[in-house]
């Protein structure tokens, strides 16, 4: 996840660098090379005091316990007591872990299936928004759900799908006598990631819209002038415009999607009090159970090496998405 | 690139500075710690401090038990005890302390809990002198009953003890004794006897079994236990522990599976059970929609707030299959004091101070929970389960106290769910404990 925050943070970095790196160095500039404005060479004094402290307790908070999250991936451990080197077994067997891989299967849902879903919902909220009176209030509503403890979900949802629950209340005066087996072990996690696109959207929507609200009116009346539909607004005026805006939130969805942890605990297994079945576990579940799940001896390096290797799989879809998204950044 | 270079490398031998430090952190972690000798524990200890950590939350009965032991024992002999009530999480938050040499003096929990993280790790002290502490005359080895001790499960790898108990739960077939008086005249003795009451039950139109299908704990007692009866306690543990996987196809293991699959496939469970939400299906039961329910002695403290008025608590054991004898569930919740605490003379002496008569009567009578005591009396509501586990001639530990890493959750709960939500037969299950036991040896061993 670290390294994911890094990865926006150093390409966002990099456009500038070419031209103003050079000049400041200490060597001679080359040759046909034009030196660096005041401003750079400024800029560079900066650097170390005003990065530096942010750069010394994100060490320490971050890459040293990730660093040492990858020592301990290497060995038997139960969180104390000997440890025992075992090298990359761990990791061996995670990959051959059936349930490993499915968990990580679930992340990649969340990550690409909740991800369309909401993506798409909050444009389509965004566009028809724009236009809405009352859009105020409507944007506070819609954000509201986002604001709410996952743990709230957990308990609404045995509340609405018991057998005894609202969903069938409701389905009984119209002669449905043997209605769905909603919390059955198999319905958990579609339940989840319905939960999550209706949660999550409304975050989104409000982000996009704060991109959408700043294009100046008078490319829509270019639009209207020129006949445009809806669909072409969107295409060649609203998509290009809030690109910047859409990439940013695209990553912000990928780093949080891979961290969905306490919706799949509470959903299962009696709002957190077990372990949730195994068919909605996600990676990030994988990795508490293996170490915190109170009904065996904790396996440290287990669990650590399936964090290690969540980590490293993001940090390339992220770095793979970044790739994907780029585009010149339109000034307007 | 070459600025980058310049800029990165004093940034690399940061993180080189850091990293090292890190790693001798580690390294002093993976130091075995001394294997602490008992100590004597009779001298005085006024003006001392320990710090305990404990299981409970301010505010539940068993806190208000132990607060009063607290200042009783502060009274008494002079040293203070600065409590944390840290809740269930405390094991958690026990096993980093455990690297450091910032430790807790006092923990408790339950042997389920403690013993992965301090007790199989070697990192608890030897509470040798703790069971040889006189009370009023009797040593704390004489009140805590010797079936509960006789099969080592408090013992490390130095055959001392680690953990004293103070209190116990169990489990039982729960009902409602004002509505089905018949079942606590005559309560059912053998899995035949018990189909028949299912039976009955099922006839009156009444659904017999309640229970909640999304804990994997609840759902596999009705396996373990059956098991337990056809071949005794310790058979869980031991077919789990059997890296060929061969113990699987001993036919007694396939016939604890389809006790199971009789009652799922005989319609007994009450209809949803598999699609429900703790703690849906208790309510129910509780509210007399189901007649019985497996579950813990903490039943009825857990359910005394939603129970139909009039309901009276009363449980019988898991009835007998075979000819062995009936062991009784006792899980233990008790102290252990680490080995890098400094004040082991005073916190130990705590943990044999609740042993006393006055608090495990407490424990019994205002907590209504079960006092490791014997002798102690207890709440009318858990008398039954009391009683079974009186006369049991041996006791076995949840899940047969099987904790080897990721097995329970990983091999046994999803397939054990699967049998007992429906989806698959015991033949079926059988064979998939067999081919997933294998591979998880194959891994692990």
């Amino acid at each position: 996840m670290s390294l994911g925050l890094k990865e926006p943070r150093a390409s966002k970095a990099s456009p500038q660098n070419p031209a103003s790196r050079k000049p400041a160095s200490r060597k001679a500039p080359a040759q046909g090379r034009q030196p660096g404005s005041s401003i750079d060479v400024q800029r560079k004094k900066l650097l170390f005091p005003f990065v530096g402290p942010a750069f010394v307790l994100y060490t320490v908070l971050f890459i040293v316990p990730a660093l040492g999250a990858v020592w301990i991936s290497l060995h038997k451990w139960a969180g104390s007591g000997p440890m025992k080197f075992v090298g990359l077994d761990n990791y061996g067997r995670i990959f051959r872990d059936p349930l490993f891989l499915s968990s990580f299967g679930n992340t990649l849902l969340l990550l690409f299936v909740v991800g369309t879903a909401i993506f798409v919902l909050a444009f389509a909220m965004t566009l028809v928004l724009r236009d809405m009176a009352g859009k105020k209030v409507v944007r506070n509503v819609i954000f509201f759900p986002h604001l709410i403890n996952a743990l709230v979900f957990g308990v609404l949802a045995g509340f609405i799908f018991n057998p005894g629950g609202m969903v069938n209340s409701l389905l009984a005066p119209f002669g449905v006598t043997d209605p769905p087996k909603w919390l059955a072990q198999d319905n958990i996690f579609p339940l989840i990631m319905v939960t999550l696109v209706c949660t999550t959207t409304g975050y989104f929507t409000t982000i996009l819209m704060a991109g959408v609200d700043r294009i100046p009116p008078y490319y829509y009346e270019d639009c209207a002038l020129a006949g445009a539909t809806a669909f072409q607004r969107l295409r060649y005026v609203i998509l290009p415009l809030t690109w910047d805006v859409f990439g940013t939130c695209a990553v912000l969805w990928t780093i949080s999607s891979v961290k969905i942890f306490e919706i799949v605990w509470v959903f299962g297994g009696s709002s957190g009090a077990g372990v949730p079945p195994t068919q909605s576990w996600t990676a990030a579940v994988y990795t508490y159970v293996n170490a915190f799940s109170g009904q065996s001896t904790p396996a440290y390096g287990a669990a650590t090496a399936s964090a290690v290797l969540s980590l490293a799989l993001i940090s390339v879809l992220v770095v793979l998405l970044r790739r994907a998204m780029r585009r010149d950044a339109v000034e307007f | 690139m070459g600025k980058t270079a310049r800029h990165l490398r004093p940034l690399a031998a940061l993180l080189g500075a850091a990293l090292a430090l890190s790693t001798t952190a580690c390294g002093g972690a993976t130091d075995a710690s001394p294997a602490a000798d008992a100590v004597d524990i009779s001298g005085s200890i006024s003006g001392q401090t320990i710090n305990y950590w404990s299981m409970w939350k301010d505010g539940e009965p068993q806190q208000k038990v132990i607060a009063t032991a607290i200042s009783d024992f502060e009274k008494e002999t002079g040293a203070k005890v600065s409590v944390q009530w840290q809740g269930r999480s405390n094991t958690e938050k026990l096993v980093p302390a455990l690297n450091t040499n910032n430790v807790p003096d006092l923990v408790d929990g339950t042997l389920a809990k403690l013993a992965p993280v301090i007790g199989d790790t070697g990192q608890a002290s030897p509470l040798t002198s703790v069971y040889s502490y006189g009370l009023d005359g009797k040593t704390v080895s004489s009140v805590i009953p010797e079936k509960f001790t006789s099969n080592g499960v408090f013992k490390g790898e130095d055959g001392q003890p680690w953990m004293v108990p103070y209190s116990i739960s169990s489990d039982g077939i729960w009902f409602d004794a004002a509505k089905h008086p018949e079942l606590k005249a005559k309560p059912p003795a053998t899995w035949d006897e018990f189909m028949e009451v299912l039976d009955k039950l099922k006839a009156s139109g009444a659904a017999p079994i309640a229970a909640d299908g999304d804990i994997a704990g609840y759902n596999s007692t009705w396996f373990v236990t059956a098991l337990l009866r056809l071949k005794g306690a310790g058979s869980f543990n031991a077919l789990a522990e059997d890296k060929s996987g061969a113990g699987w196809d001993d036919p007694a293991v396939l016939e604890a599976a389809q006790k199971v699959e009789s009652l799922v496939k005989g319609g007994y469970l009450n209809s949803g059970y598999n699609a429900s939400k703790f703690p849906a299906q208790q309510q129910l039961w509780a509210n007399g929609d189901a007649a019985l329910i497996l579950n813990g002695s903490w039943t009825p403290t857990e359910t005394g707030s939603y129970a139909a008025p009039g309901f009276e608590y009363s449980s019988f054991q898991f009835p007998a299959i075979g000819d062995k004898p009936a062991s009784a569930r006792v899980d233990f919740i008790g102290f252990a004091v680490p080995a890098k605490s400094k004040n082991q003379v005073p916190a130990q002496r705590l943990a044999a101070f609740l042993l006393d008569a006055k608090y495990q009567n407490a424990l019994g009578t205002d907590a209504k929970v079960l006092p490791v005591r014997q002798d102690a009396p207890v709440d009318p509501a858990v008398a039954s389960v009391k009683a079974a586990i009186d006369a049991a001639p041996a006791t076995h530990l949840q899940n047969d106290g099987v904790t080897f890493p990721g097995y329970t959750e990983k091999v046994f709960f999803p397939r054990d769910d699967e049998l007992f939500l429906g989806k698959t037969t015991a033949a079926e299950f059988v064979a998939k404990m067999k081919e997933a036991q294998i591979q998880y040896w194959k891994d692990n061993g």
